[in-house]
């Protein structure tokens, strides 16, 4: 594990200039690139112009931007995370986890009671391949899963989002089942 | 690396805290100390020393092993300990039963038993209280919830100090002016103390925690909380400031704690009001019956206080107001504690019995394990019991009391019997109860092959 690296993950990028040019409306794009974010990943967005009504609406889910101009009249904005409050907590074996791949299942389970959103995380990961990214939306920070997760080969980060409602988790599938 | 893993000790923990709740509750049915004899008699003392150490006290310990990593997030620290910590503390309260025996006539018995049984439980909650201490710090900056339970191990510490003082004193072991200062005045502080500081404090806590768990209610700290936090530690730190000057200046003492009873009772009402306003935001639409059943342990506890508050109620609950700490004692502190013990250990026991195939195989569900529809019986039973044994003890009526202490005693017994059938999956249908390579839970020991 590096936790230096897994504190700073790359930023994700999201160019919308096609969207806008093709007469396509960005925001849900955006909205989409944003949730799909791993705990403490910026968000690196190229425009046409300067998009002054998305600061607002991305400060309200705790991003700060820095925007800059570059070649053509284009601007590229960074929206980082101020994840303050809200460390990200790893297994023991997560190997930097921004190198993770993209998740293939999502689960909202924010609705459920506990234990069920760890029957049904262990459950979804039972039927993935090993290597493969598992996130999951949950009301509570999951700490009986922890030690499942670890007996199972799987490794996990996750943390908190801005507001401290809702915990995100990825977990990717171990190769060594026990 | 984080998370919580199951406490090996809980369930011994839970087992013997039962055991000693069953034989306080015969000795309150057979007649033994309270309102038979007066409250400083030494049955009655014995009494008091098996429910509060014996039940309330290991429930607590126990209950902290597996919570107190769930409230910070981080794995409990000298958990080794577990094991000897419950032998210490059992064997230092039959020891000191042995000292209040010898000093109530039973000659083959010595009062020396008393401090050497003190001993032995300064001990045992010295260890308890230094792995769940170096646990807390570990965890910087504290949830609000566990500086509940921080604040509760501070009173634990008190109480178990002071109770050491009054068995050096009592037995002849030590002879001062200063103590015997201490044991006139001081038994109120001891048993508030306990009673408040570390056990309702604690229980208040891990209550935070627990509630929007179970509801899922937002778990955010609100003014209430913040303001109640304060009340409480005011509180405690004037009934500490008595203990000093229940020694050196005794006329100051009425005035402290006439302040430390209304701060308490503004904790009470605060406290009642965020429990109201978890309920009212909860997701969850049907509340299962630890919470039902840990709501009425709430009314008691307000209902208990704000009388206590009354000094007119307070002299009509006979002596040292019985009838209140009464309800105190078995109407919030027992009726919360058995209520969480209905979900805590079918869950440990789904949890250890399950959590090694999850998603392998189906396991039942955690409801699966019990039977809410008689343990509700049970329960009013039991608050039913607990009230009209408060009453009798108003209405001075030893006749009436004992039968309310029987039907009490049937309602825990019955209880128990539910959490036995959770812990041997009785529920559960034979075929799928115990899966496939996975051992069956012990009924109360620690699980001995090494935890992966």
């Amino acid at each position: 594990m590096n936790p230096a690296s897994a504190h700073s993950p790359a930023p994700r990028e999201l160019d919308v200039r096609p969207i806008l040019k093709s007469g396509g409306e960005p925001f849900q794009a955006i909205m989409e690139a944003v949730s799909g974010l791993k705990p403490g990943q910026p968000l690196r967005l190229l425009a046409p112009f300067r998009p002054e009504p998305l600061f607002k609406v991305m400060a309200g889910r705790g991003f700060a931007h820095a925007a800059r101009e570059i070649d053509g009249g284009d601007w590229e904005v960074l929206f980082t995370p101020e994840g303050a409050g809200s460390p990200v907590a790893f297994s023991a074996d997560a190997e930097d986890p921004e190198v993770w791949p993209d998740p293939s299942v999502h689960l909202d389970l924010t609705e459920l009671d506990p234990p069920e959103p760890m029957v049904r995380i262990l459950s979804a990961a039972e039927g993935m391949q090993a290597g493969e990214v598992l996130f999951a939306l949950l009301s509570r920070e999951p700490l009986f899963l922890y030690p499942e997760l670890a007996k199972r080969g799987h490794q996990w980060a996750g943390n908190f989002d801005e507001t401290r409602t809702t915990f995100r988790i990825f977990i990717r599938v171990g190769k060594v089942k026990a | 690396m984080p998370g919580a893993t199951l406490s090996r000790w809980t369930m011994s923990y839970f087992a013997a805290a039962c055991l000693f709740l069953v034989i306080g509750e015969c000795m309150l049915a057979a007649g033994y100390g309270y309102p038979f004899e007066t409250v400083a008699a030494f049955g009655t003392l014995a009494l008091v020393h098996v429910l509060a150490i014996g039940w309330l006290g290991l429930l607590m310990l126990g209950a902290l092993l597996q919570f107190v990593p769930v409230l910070v997030a981080v794995p409990l620290r000298g958990e080794r300990l577990a094991g000897p910590t419950l032998l210490l503390v059992i064997a230092g309260l039959l020891l000191l039963l042995g000292g209040f025996a010898a000093l109530a006539g039973a000659t083959t018995l010595s009062p020396n038993l008393l401090p050497i049984g003190a001993v032995a439980l300064v001990t045992g909650f010295a260890l308890a209280a230094g792995m769940f201490a170096t646990t807390l710090f570990a965890a910087r900056p504290l949830p609000h919830p566990a500086r509940f339970v921080a604040a509760g191990l501070l009173a634990l510490m008190a109480t178990v100090l002071i109770g050491a003082c009054f068995a050096a004193l009592l037995s002849g072991a030590i002879e001062s002016d200063l103590l015997t200062a201490l044991v006139v005045r001081g038994v109120p502080l001891h048993a508030a103390l306990g009673l408040g500081g570390w056990l309702s404090f604690t229980a208040i806590g891990v209550s935070y925690r627990l509630l929007p768990m179970f509801m899922l209610a937002p778990d955010d700290v609100r003014p209430t909380t913040k303001i109640a936090w304060w009340a409480g530690i005011a509180a405690l730190g004037l009934v500490a400031a008595s203990v000093g000057l229940a020694v050196i200046g005794p006329s100051a003492m009425a005035g402290l704690l006439v302040l430390a009873m209304l701060l308490t009772l503004g904790l009470t009402v605060l406290y009642g009001v965020d429990a109201v306003r978890l309920y009212r935001q909860r997701r969850r639409r049907a509340v299962e019956l630890n919470i039902r059943a840990s709501y009425a342990a709430f009314v008691a506890l307000i209902a208990s206080v704000a009388m206590f508050a009354l000094p007119a109620m307070r002299a009509a609950a006979g002596e040292g107001a019985a009838a209140l700490v009464y309800l105190f004692f078995f109407g919030w502190l027992s009726g919360l504690g058995l209520a969480q013990l209905y979900k805590i250990v079918p869950f440990l026991t789904w949890l250890e019995c399950y959590g090694p195939v999850l998603g392998r195989v189906p396991v039942p569900r955690v409801q699966d394990l019990v039977s809410e529809r008689r343990a509700s019986l049970w329960f009013c039973l039991y608050h039913a019991a607990v009230s009209a044994a408060t009453f009798s003890l108003f209405m001075g009526s030893h006749p009436s009391f004992r039968i309310a202490a029987l039907a009490q005693l049937a309602a825990t017994i019955a209880l128990i019997a539910e959490f036995l059938r959770a812990r041997n999956l009785s529920a559960v249908a034979a075929a799928s109860r115990v899966p496939i390579g996975v051992p069956r839970p012990h009924l109360f020991l620690p699980p001995f092959r090494p935890q992966e």
